[in-house]
């Protein structure tokens, strides 16, 4: 077994663990990334569709070109980078063990930053009941398949979810000459953005089905069927409207959930409403010296936020580890939300200087505007405008705010 | 033709049971399995529980077999190296009408000749497990009760078997069966072959396997239940496991902690068609609901999966076990019926059959080299960090991380598909490595599995099935010349 010493571990190679490391390098630190597959990239290597660095690069990329141009300037520094190696453990004081082919070694960490990105949610989180067969899968699984592996995982599909993932699949399979029977979602609204239900559903004649869920599995060995049905507004489905349609695939596309396992390790928080670490506005854990970015954070719809995040939480590890600690010259304010606004990323802000919230709301909303209070002080009423489940939003917040915000604000939204 | 003296039909918990006990003599052996793996049937889908016995009725097979058995199972766990964990139960009462349900349990126990059980109320049951609702007043304690993974065991009894010389056909559907030469000769696939004794421990399809011998002595009903898997973090942790008071059917919604650490519920029990592995709403919805009467800081939303399974009922034999020599054909053997607590009662059912086959004129002579004991495989996410890096540097496929939730590694599938018999399916693989059974359910994995089996057993990946015939995974390649 071999020890090691770094200023800064970062655990995960996606386009988060690669921002974060760049900008923890850039700062001075020693600095190594673990990644587990054999090539830095994460999620993005197999979502070849271009859609990429529109804010970051002003450019559109497809996901592999976006990580190359990390992977490129990663290649330029002492950044040492540990591929098909996997994280095993993280300790409360910072040591990570990883396995990789040459044994397990540990690498003694002044300040870590974990970015291990998000898995989907499966069939039996959403527990669709019916048979037990084989042509059942997540979108991610599909997509390796397809853009990796070059292999066809079936030949008539129903996509249950419109989010992004599923959005660009039902694309993907149309422009490999597969049949996409139909998607299908539970919500009322389509969770994508626009672009892609214009491009990836209406341009291919796909049909979009909504207030309508998957009910049933079927088929004894690989998936013949499947039964939908409509729900009410509780979401439940409504006995009576169920259609049986023929596919041989169901395609999972309903929702990512940050990969938390390591953070629990450590004693990191989690906040339930992100399965991601509480964090405050330096991105920092309540665990000194862990920092948290990217999806395994919250899930974000935008590579390019990713990397501005997680250059943010990069500098503060960086920082970190050359300091000790992370300057607290005032007392912390507790960051509150309310519905219908999800989450805030963070939850605590220790700065008076700016400090950008990123939320999401968690139902469609029109005309409606944020509120920041403090008690029953109003501190900020923003603009109305509309509001979407499936795009992140943030809200900076200036001195002038923070100076008057005495230990808790509560962010809510209310309409104009 | 090959010839055997005895010929297994069913590759379940039972069939594997008696042949690992059978190995014992000088006999040649044969277990025929319809699946392209082990334990495949009713076998992956329970609850894997070893009940202590004081649930059937007193007098009948299933109340000697299940104490027998419960009580066989800490040493057999040793000799076979598989988990066995001793968790101890409680039956768990709210009011007085229960509590006088679980004195008449009580009384049963004991006339079954459960030791060491216990009624306790108030404090005594939250000493023993304070996650168990603050509603409970009294519960029948029994420290027998423990906790296994049924397809683990029915893996350790076949490779006992096979080390000790049974021969395993797999993907060996039994399609006929004729009487000659004194003997049988039974029909699969791969040609016929040729046995003097026969024993049908073909689960649910005993009564049809018992028609194709020309034998239409019962009849086999499947009793279906759904089973919930969760999180190894859902709001409880390490559970004893709780039941309520049972129905009439079955045990009720218990609630368990598996010996991998994941909490199970299970479970509902309606009648189905054979081969029914569907999960039904209904079924998760009355798990959900009588978990959480247990269990109330179970978060139902941590659920990672659900399944299900068939319990094989002969009618008309008061839900009793159906271990018997045929009336009407000679030298054709019952182990049917092996509904719940068949895992609990396996070992002690093999030595019952052994015992059953030496009075009906089976040979059984003593081998002089028979090999008790087998060797689990490595389970790598148990090692200390100094352990696995020794086994990296031995092996290097030990360092190549496959499945990350359950922290399964290359090694260690590699060696489940050649380990005799091996595994040969994606399904296989996660029953018997877990790669694949974690939270993300094979997201991430399924593909390097499908991968190395493909590499290892020198097929292509379309050949790779999920489990049974018409499961693959994928068809073909999109594009050639890739
Ligand atoms: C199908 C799909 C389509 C998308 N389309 C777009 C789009 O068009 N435009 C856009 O801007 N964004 C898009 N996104 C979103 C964007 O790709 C993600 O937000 C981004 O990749 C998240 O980056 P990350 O680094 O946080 O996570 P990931 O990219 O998931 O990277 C996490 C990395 O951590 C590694 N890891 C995890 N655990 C361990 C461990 N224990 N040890 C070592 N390594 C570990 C993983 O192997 C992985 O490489 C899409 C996402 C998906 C899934
Ligand atoms: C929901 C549920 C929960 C349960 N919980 C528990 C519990 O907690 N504890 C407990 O002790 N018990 C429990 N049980 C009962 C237990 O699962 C069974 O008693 C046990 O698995 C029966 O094993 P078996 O080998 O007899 O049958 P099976 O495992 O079904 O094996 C029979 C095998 O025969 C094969 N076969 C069939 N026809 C042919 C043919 N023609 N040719 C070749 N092969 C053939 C099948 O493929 C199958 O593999 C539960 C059962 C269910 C359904």
């Amino acid at each position: 077994m071999k020890q090691l010493s770094f200023d800064v571990v970062v655990i995960g190679g996606g386009p988060a663990g690669m921002a974060a490391a760049l900008s923890a390098q850039e700062q001075g630190a020693k600095v190594a990334i673990v990644e587990r597959n054999a090539q830095l990239g994460g999620i993005l290597l197999q979502c070849i569709h271009s859609g990429f660095g529109l804010k970051y690069f002003k450019q559109e990329l497809t996901g592999p070109e976006y990580a190359q141009r990390f992977i490129d300037r990663l290649a330029k520094t002492d950044v040492q980078v540990f591929l098909s190696s996997a994280v095993l453990n993280l300790t409360p004081d910072k040591k990570v063990t990883l396995s990789n082919e040459n044994g397990v070694f540990v690498l003694d960490a002044k300040a870590v930053v974990l970015a291990m990105g998000c898995r989907e949610r499966t069939r039996g989180e959403i527990k669709i009941p019916g048979d037990r067969c084989a042509g059942v899968l997540t979108a991610g699984l599909a997509q390796h398949y397809i853009n990796i592996d070059n292999e066809c995982p079936g030949h008539r599909f129903v996509i249950l979810g419109s989010g992004d993932i599923g959005l660009i699949m039902a694309r993907r399979l149309s422009l490999e000459g597969m049949k996409v029977a139909g998607v299908y979602e539970i919500m009322p609204y389509p969770n994508g953005l626009y672009r892609n239900i214009k491009n990836c559903l209406e341009d291919f004649g796909i049909p979009l089905h909504l207030s309508t869920t998957v009910t049933r599995v079927i088929g004894k060995r690989r998936v013949t069927a499947v039964e939908v049905s409509r729900v009410d507004e509780k979401l439940h489905p409504i006995p009576g409207t169920e259609k049986v349609i023929p596919c041989d695939t169901l395609l999972l596309s309903v929702g990512l959930i940050p990969e938390n396992e390591l953070c629990l390790k450590a004693g990191v928080k989690i906040n339930p409403r992100t399965n991601g670490a509480l964090v405050d506005n330096d991105l920092q854990t309540n665990v000194p010296g862990i920092f948290s970015c990217g999806n395994v954070l919250h899930v974000h719809d935008l590579a390019d936020n990713v990397t501005a995040e997680s250059e943010r939480a990069g500098a503060s590890a960086a920082r970190f580890a050359r300091e000790g600690k992370l300057p607290a010259e005032w007392t912390p304010i507790t960051v509150k939300c309310e519905m219908p606004m999800g989450y805030t990323v963070p939850t605590c802000i220790r700065t008076r200087k700016r400090a950008p919230i990123f939320f999401r709301v968690r139902r469609p909303l029109e005309n409606y505007r944020i509120k920041v209070q403090s008690g029953d002080d109003v501190l900020l009423l923003c603009k109305p405008r509309d509001y979407k489940p499936s795009i992140m939003e943030n809200i900076t917040l200036p001195e002038s705010i923070l100076k008057k915000a005495g230990n808790e604000i509560t962010l809510t939204m209310e309409p104009a | 033709m090959q010839q055997y003296d005895l010929i297994i039909i069913g590759g379940g918990i039972t069939g594997c049971a008696v042949a690992r006990e059978l190995s014992r003599y000088r006999l040649r052996v044969a277990v025929l399995e319809a699946m392209p793996e082990i334990g495949a049937g009713t076998t992956k889908a329970n609850g894997g529980l070893v009940h202590s016995g004081y649930d059937p009725k007193p007098g009948t097979l299933k109340a000697l077999l299940n104490l027998k058995g419960c009580l066989m199972y800490p040493m057999l766990s040793r000799d076979l190296g598989f988990r066995f964990h001793k968790t101890g139960s409680m039956v768990i009462g709210f009011n007085e009408d229960d509590l006088a349900y679980l004195e008449k349990l009580y009384r049963q126990g004991l006339e079954n000749g459960v030791p060491n059980l216990e009624l306790i109320r108030g404090k005594r049951i939250f000493e023993l497990e304070p996650q168990t609702s603050p509603d409970a007043k009294y519960a029948l304690y029994s420290p027998h009760t423990g906790m296994v993974d049924p397809f683990e065991v029915a893996i350790a009894f076949s490779e006992n078997a096979a080390a000790n010389g049974v021969e395993f056909h797999l993907s060996s559907p039994v399609s006929a069966i004729r009487e000659e030469d004194n003997g049988f000769v039974v029909t699969i696939p791969e040609g016929e072959l040729h046995a003097t004794y026969l024993v049908d421990a073909a689960g649910v399809h005993a009564d049809d396997v018992a028609r194709l011998a020309g034998a239409d002595e019962f009849n086999i009903i499947a009793r279906h239940g759904d089973l919930l898997v969760l999180d190894k973090h859902c709001g409880v942790q390490n559970l004893m496991t709780l039941y309520p008071i049972p129905s009439k059917e079955t045990k009720g919604v218990v609630v368990m902690n598996s010996v991998s650490g994941n909490t199970l519920v299970g479970s509902s029990a309606e009648i189905k068609e054979k081969d029914d592995n569907a999960s039904y709403q209904e079924g998760i919805q009355q798990l959900i609901a009588g978990a959480v009467k247990l269990a109330p800081n179970l978060n139902p939303r941590k659920i990672i999966r659900t399944f299900a399974g068939c319990r094989a009922v002969v009618e008309n034999n008061h839900n009793d076990f159906y271990i018997r020599p045929s009336k009407k054909v000679p030298n054709l053997f019952y182990v049917a019926g092996i509904q719940s607590p068949g895992v609990a009662s396996s070992p002690a059912i093999a030595a019952y059959v052994a015992q059953m086959l030496r009075g009906y004129g089976v040979p059984l002579e003593e081998k002089e080299h028979y090999v008790a004991e087998r060797k689990a495989p490595v389970d790598f996410s148990e090692l200390s960090p100094t352990e696995k890096d020794r086994l990296i540097q031995k092996n290097p496929a030990y360092g190549k991380l496959v499945c990350s939730c359950e922290c399964v590694t290359e090694g260690e599938i590699v060696d489940a598909i050649h380990r005799v018999p091996g595994a040969r399916t994606i399904d296989g693989i996660k029953r018997r490595t877990r790669a694949g059974m974690g939270r993300c359910q094979g997201g991430f994995c399924q593909h390097k599995v499908l991968f190395i089996l493909a590499r290892e057993l020198h097929c292509r990946p379309e050949d790779i099935l999920m489990e049974g015939k018409g499961s693959q995974i994928v068809f073909s390649k999109l594009k050639e010349g890739r």
